[in-house]
């Protein structure tokens, strides 16, 4: 593995990571700019923008585009959070530079009206799509109340009735101050030409205009407040909860994740054995959510109306004896085995390791190799834990639910 | 046998398979077990579920928590899911603890305590999950497709039946365990960083039992009819449409993927083209193919507003009908190079290869190697796909909608639940 990176005059970084025994190649733009960098206004346009993207430029329709992708056999994507937005591709070694050019070119899209007025109804139609999953609801509703009036509560989405109200106009203007070269990153790994990927973003990206694209990246220990909505159609309780955690800079993130694992992972943590196997609830998870600035634990559980206050009695004691009495040798070393051999397994594949460098690079401007942070999660002490268990308080928690109506 | 892949059969008819992956440190396996849902009586639907869940409840020396502690201490990621034909249990972790893992699997699949304490919140637990389906939609119309498409026994669910689970008993289902998991017709299948005599001579010690017990048959009935609506308050109209096609040792079957590709491969697609970017009627809209033993189909889903979702069922047949009419060069070259290209990245996933390896043994009896299919994808061509499609025309379909509307199928035979 080597790592590359250069920085173009107008601020846009790009790195790299190569893997000349890797079969496949990753590329992908990752722009710093999500939900949390929109007006109450404007909410939904990050991700509205990310659809726009493909819908094509001056040369290229919407159709040239897909088929431009598909012509090189690519796995292709994006995805828009609170504070990123990604666009990304796997495929053979031989398709990438013609892929990165394809990229290029969609960061500087058409944005046709036309397009805008279509695109709304496949916005408003995933808005209804996530409608019907109460586990998206029940988390989106909980983040808003946690971070009250922190713009890390803004839906990511935005309403069916603000994406009405959007104007093209104020989409242009959004891009124009987000998409701009200093708030962007290009990152490739695995098996791909380093020089060639520069010398096409030399070539197509230097014009872009530098503009300063700031954000908002306060800490927010959250609201603590608690929310219930009821939905006739729904057969299960649904419960988010949230809780302060560490931010994406903060070293205490490894000591952190172990922590969310030791308590809440899928199978083997505290949650598992005293809610999931006991049949308490068919689902009781926590992980870490570290962000720009801020981070949440968020947990959830999913379980039969009857239960939900017994599986939350549980939850309670299980938070509060963490808290107090800390974890032991024999669950952290458990924890470490789980987490080293997931980032082994994730960062065999060019896709999974694509993540990894270009969020490291976002969010600490560095690169770390995954024996970086092997050693990390590997060098994570039982104190550091307990300090954080204690410090944190995880039992101050933001709670929103959805469920079926309650009967007095 | 392809040369990076092995292959070894015990005395008594288990069959080991193995593909080797360069430059990687995981390695990942499964056993997959006869005793899916439809290798089980009548009257037990769900048992299947439960089984899966109880095995990890405590097996040979150690109980429920020292056994869940031992997987996680070799930072093991399991997996294990429930079909038709198989119970499938399996992990994914680094190469240094296999055989650890492995000698841990034979424990829960040979010796299992199947305790009857342990009984209740297995079965607890799968009755939960099938009511949770209704929070889950996308998933349940998928579920309730298969149902409806595959004869029975065959398209029995895969998840359960509540009432059946009611009434199963410890007893019944020890009993269903002994006479199911038959190692003669388990498949053991292993993909990364091994070493495949060592493998072959523990599971030799393992699971050499000597007695050779053939393959349970089953006897297929006819489908129920061809829609089904269950009603739902949601905000969507989940769609999952199904259409009969050829299976995986037909000479037509690369012709019937690349054609699934063209309709369905990636964004330039017809169904995506058609149902998304011109009219905006979906977010989510896909085709994939599915099969069983003795029966395949292309099975379809969208979600979209109550108000859109006789346009979008009319359009999606619109263009499978369409499809025999025309395919252009472009068209099946961009087939080609996704089903091409996500060969290959399959291929970097340990997880991947090991259930791609096991299944195509299932169904093809042998497996084929990476050179094998590009050269089959590389064959087809528009000539080809188009005289599949009009030999084997599209004509029934099988249909489940989950919303607060119904739809109106393109032929009249239906059956409602409520």
């Amino acid at each position: 593995m080597e790592f590359k990176q250069k920085i173009l005059n107008n601020g846009l970084n790009i790195i790299g990571e190569l893997n000349d025994s890797a079969k496949s190649a990753a590329v992908g733009f990752f722009v710093k700019t999500g939900s949390r960098d929109e007006s109450m206004q404007i909410n939904g346009v990050s991700h509205f923008l990310e659809h726009m993207l493909f819908k094509g430029t001056e040369k290229l329709s919407a159709f040239e585009v897909s088929a431009a992708f598909d012509r090189t056999g690519a796995q292709f994507n994006a995805f828009t959070s609170e504070e990123i937005t990604a666009f990304y591709a796997a495929a053979l070694p031989e398709y990438i530079s013609q892929i990165t050019s394809i990229w290029i070119e969609l960061m500087r899209p058409a944005l046709r009206n036309e397009d805008f007025d279509i695109e709304k109804n496949v916005i408003k139609e995933e808005i209804a799509m996530y409608q019907d999953m109460p586990d998206f609801e029940a988390a989106e509703k909980c983040r808003t109340l946690y971070f009250d009036s922190h713009p890390c509560g803004q839906s990511i989405l935005g309403s069916a009735e603000n994406i009405d109200n959007l104007t093209a106009d104020q989409m242009r203007s959004y891009f124009n101050s987000r998409y701009v070269p200093n708030n962007m990153l290009l990152v490739t790994v695995g098996n791909f030409n380093w020089r060639q990927i520069c010398s096409l973003a030399e070539q197509s990206c230097s014009g872009w205009r530098q503009i300063p694209a700031g954000r908002n990246s306060d800490d927010y220990a959250g609201s603590c407040k608690t929310g219930r909505i009821e939905k006739p159609n729904i057969a299960r309780e649904h419960i988010c909860l949230m809780s302060h955690a560490v931010s994406a800079q903060d070293d205490r993130r490894f000591a952190a994740f172990l922590l969310a694992t030791i308590i809440g992972d899928s199978t083997g943590s505290r949650l598992f054995w005293e809610i999931v196997d006991k049949a308490l609830a068919e689902e009781a998870v926590v992980r870490l959510g570290a962000m720009d600035g801020t981070g949440v634990f968020q947990t959830y559980i999913q379980c039969s109306p009857q239960n939900a206050d017994k599986a939350m009695d549980t939850v309670s004691r299980i938070f509060s004896d963490v808290a107090k009495n800390g974890i032991t040798e024999d669950e952290l070393a458990k924890a470490k085995n789980k987490i080293l051999s997931a980032l082994v397994i994730k960062n065999e594949i060019p896709m999974g390791r694509l993540f990894d460098v270009g969020l490291n690079w976002l969010y600490l401007n560095q690169y770390r190799s995954v024996a970086d942070d092997l050693d990390a999660i590997k060098s994570v002490t039982i104190d550091q834990v307990c300090q954080i268990a204690r410090e944190l308080k995880i039992t101050d928690y933001t709670r929103f639910s959805i469920g079926p109506s309650q009967k007095s | 046998m392809p040369e990076n892949f092995d292959k070894h059969t015990l005395k008594n008819g288990m069959v080991l398979l193995g593909e080797q992956m360069k430059g990687v440190e995981s390695v990942a396996f499964d056993f997959m077990v006869p005793s899916g849902a439809a290798m089980l009586p009548e009257g037990v639907c769900g048992a299947a579920n439960v089984i899966e869940d109880w095995l990890f409840r405590g097996a040979g020396e150690k109980n429920n928590r020292t056994l869940g502690d031992a997987l996680d201490g070799l930072g093991l990621h399991r997996s294990s899911s429930v079909g038709s034909s198989h119970i499938t249990i399996g992990s994914t972790l680094e190469s240094s603890s296999l055989h650890q893992a492995i000698d841990l699997y034979a424990d829960i699949i040979l010796r299992p305590q199947l305790t009857d304490d342990q009984f209740k919140p297995a079965r607890q637990l799968v009755i939960d999950e099938i009511t949770a389906l209704d929070d889950d939609p996308k998933q349940k119309v998928m579920l309730k497709l298969r149902e409806l498409f595959y004869p029975q026994p065959l398209g029995r669910s895969t998840a359960g039946d509540i009432e059946q689970l009611r009434n199963l008993t410890p007893q019944k289902t020890r009993q269903l365990v002994s006479e199911h998991f038959n190692p003669a017709q388990t498949i053991f299948a292993v993909a990364g960083k091994y070493e495949f005599d060592k493998i072959v001579s523990q599971i030799e010690r393992l699971f050499e039992t000597g007695t050779k017990r053939s393959a349970q048959k089953i006897r297929t009935e006819p489908v129920a009819g061809n829609y089904t609506h269950i009603h739902n308050e949601g905000a969507q109209v989940h769609i999952g449409l199904m259409t009969p096609t050829v299976g995986p040792a037909d000479e037509d079957y690369y012709n019937a993927r690349v054609a699934i590709s063209i309709l369905a491969g990636g964004m330039s697609a017809r169904l995506f083209t058609e149902v998304r970017e011109k009219r905006g009627l979906c977010y989510a809209i896909c085709a994939r193919y599915h099969c069983m033993r003795g029966y395949a189909g292309i099975m379809s889903y969208a979600g979209t507003t109550p108000e859109k979702a006789q346009d979008t069922i009319d359009i999606i047949i619109a263009e499978f009908s369409r499809l025999s009419d025309g395919i252009t060069a472009d068209e099946i070259d961009r087939a080609k190079a996704g089903l091409k290209s996500a060969l290959i990245l399959q291929s970097e996933s340990s997880s991947a290869r090991a259930s791609g390896t096991g299944s195509d043994y299932f169904f093809l009896g042998r497996i084929r190697s990476l050179d094998e299919i590009k050269e089959k994808i590389e064959k087809t061509n528009a000539d080809f796909v188009i005289s599949f499609l009009k030999k084997n025309p599209f004509k029934q379909y099988s249909i489940v909608s989950i919303g607060p509307k119904e739809i109106n199928p393109p032929s009249a035979q239906q059956t409602r639940v409520n």
